[in-house]
């Protein structure tokens, strides 16, 4: 039985190295059911990082990843998303050579075909730029197009924890609103979301809480919409 | 040329063609899935032919630690039908196939956990290929091995027919090597294009990274590719066998060194380039005249230079400077 009060996720005292380079260095987040937690932070602060150890791409030096009770930390990547847990990478990595309808299928490659079908047209009903596209490479898809793909993928497989990389980068402003507005109607349905933003305004305008990474550490945390306007963040994050 | 000489080294290239495309294919699968080429593929061709000569004729009586060793005393069930050497083929191209996971496990898996350079996995995968053929001469010596032409059953050995007034023959084993061929390749293109394995094998070789975000175990999809990889190497060489003999363990080493020609005169990493690659080389070695038969070999690489002149990326291939 999991206990209700929980999180959902649970990252302890996290350190990841790439190499020689402590990319991660100590940090703890935690992410209860139902929420929207957004990582934010300078290019290179580590958020990036913090989610492949999630989605166990990357192997921690240190530390404790849990997941509803379940300690993840050495799990294989592939097993995540069993358990639940789906990411739309940074840079989107929509499957190019393959179709959207392909992309969508692969996304629900852990789930039944009967399930995935059902949820395809879900997916193309929610997102009808995407069921007009279905045959195309996603490759050829605009910016927009792929970020709404890779978040439809990531969908496909019914998660529990939705990590969302960067969604924002290289979107023009009006698509950046789109998709946050599908981020938010996500959550709306029940859908806990990780995110991670170098939109600092944004991101903390779309989440309840937010944790503030500075080379590879955890500088400061609390409710998105103190934090907003605390002095420290504003300095360094919000351009004031 | 006269038509008929055309028509006969017609069918000797599409035949030789096909076995070099089925060959071949190991490779693509390989270095579209690791990046990498298996230099032990020539040795797996090898064993397959020679895992077949072992279901169908059971003994190697010339020379080698298995001499005096027969496994079957009344005679080999695999032998006598086609239906039976067909699945003794089968079976022998399954044993190359688990031979080639085996060679992963050894030669590629602990060069890659440990973030080795490809280049010493290429090496690796060279020093696997030279224990293996010696393995074989080892055990059953470096003699040349034929099967017996009765293995097959009552099958007519040849078609011929006229063309004017020249006779042209296509052996019945050119014939199979060709159709098994086209089966193969209509099989792997099926499976690879249109069903979820195929499309999770796409995703795992365009990028294994994204691929394990979408729960696919690239682990295991390594170890299906050279199960693939195996199977189609044992496949090419038990026809190659079938056909010309099993010339010694070192015979697969050319075919080894011709598959590279292969890939690269086709695209690497593309898998119509290898077919197509196979074909024209297949073509190109059965049209060189009578005289110059000796050197048949080099045919094979001379397209090799030549096409890395004029299209480095090979007839079917992508551009290798990519845009930025």
């Amino acid at each position: 039985m999991t206990d209700s009060k929980a999180p959902l996720l649970s990252i302890e005292n996290l350190s990841v190295n790439y190499g020689a380079i402590q990319a991660v260095r100590d940090l703890s987040v935690a992410v209860n059911e139902g929420e929207v937690v957004t990582l934010i932070g300078a290019n290179g602060a580590g958020k990036t990082t913090t989610l492949r150890a999630v989605s166990r791409l990357l192997k921690p030096v240190a530390g404790r990843i849990t997941f509803m009770g379940r300690d993840i930390t050495r799990l294989p990547a592939d097993e995540a998303v069993k358990l639940g847990i789906a990411q739309s990478p940074e840079g989107r990595q929509v499957l190019a050579r393959q179709s959207v309808q392909d992309n969508l299928e692969l996304g629900g490659y852990t789930r039944s075909n009967a399930e995935v079908k059902i949820d395809i047209d879900r997916m193309y009903g929610r997102f009808p730029r995407l069921g007009e596209r279905r045959s195309q490479m996603a490759g050829t898809l605009s910016g927009g197009e792929q970020q709404m793909l890779a978040i439809a993928r990531a969908l496909m497989s019914r998660p529990k924890l939705l990590l969302l990389d960067e969604p924002s980068l290289g979107l023009a402003p009006i698509i950046v609103r789109e998709i946050f507005d599908i981020i938010r109607e996500l959550n709306a349905q029940g859908v806990t979301i990780l995110l991670v933003e170098q939109n600092a305004r944004l991101a903390m305008q779309s989440s309840h809480r937010t944790y503030v990474l500075d080379a590879g550490q955890l500088t400061l945390q609390g409710n998105s919409a103190e934090l907003v306007n605390d002095e420290r963040v504003l300095q360094a994050y919000l351009g004031g | 040329m006269e038509l008929s000489s055309f028509v006969q080294n017609l069918m000797n290239g599409l035949a030789i063609g096909s076995v070099y495309a089925i060959f071949a294919l190991g490779y693509t699968l390989v270095f579209s899935i690791l990046g990498i080429i298996n230099f032990a593929h020539g040795a797996v061709f090898t064993l397959g032919a020679y895992f077949t000569y072992t279901l169908v004729v059971g003994q190697f009586e010339n020379n080698g630690l298995l001499k005096g060793i027969n496994l079957f005393p009344d005679g080999s069930p695999f032998s006598g039908s086609a239906v039976m050497f067909g699945l003794a083929t089968i079976l022998g191209a399954c044993a190359a196939g688990a031979v080639a996971v085996l060679i992963e496990r050894l030669a590629f898996r602990p060069m890659r956990s440990r973030g080795a350079d490809p280049l010493l996995a290429l090496v690796s995968s060279l020093g696997v290929a030279l224990v293996i053929v010696n393995l074989i001469q080892l055990l059953v010596g470096a003699e040349i091995y034929n099967f017996p032409s009765d293995a097959y059953g009552e099958v007519r050995p040849a078609l011929s027919f006229k063309i004017g007034e020249k006779i042209v023959i296509i052996r019945t084993v050119q014939l199979i090597i060709f159709a098994v061929s086209l089966v193969m390749l209509a099989v792997l293109g099926y499976v690879i294009g249109r069903t979820k394995v195929g499309k999770a094998l796409r995703a795992v070789a365009e990028s294994p990274s994204t691929a394990s975000l979408l729960g696919i175990s690239v682990d295991r999809f390594i170890l299906i590719t050279f199960f693939l990889s195996g199977f189609l190497g044992g496949l090419a060489g038990t026809l190659v066998g079938t056909a010309f003999g099993v010339a010694g363990p070192y015979f697969g080493v050319v075919y080894g060194l011709k598959g590279l020609a292969v890939i690269v005169l086709g695209g690497l990493g593309s898998i119509p380039g290898a077919v197509a690659g196979g074909l024209v080389i297949g073509l190109a070695e059965a049209f060189v005249p009578a005289e110059y038969s000796a050197y048949k070999d080099a045919v094979a690489f001379a397209l090799l230079f030549v096409i890395l002149l004029v299209r480095p990326q090979g007839l079917l291939g992508r551009n290798l400077i990519q845009k930025v």
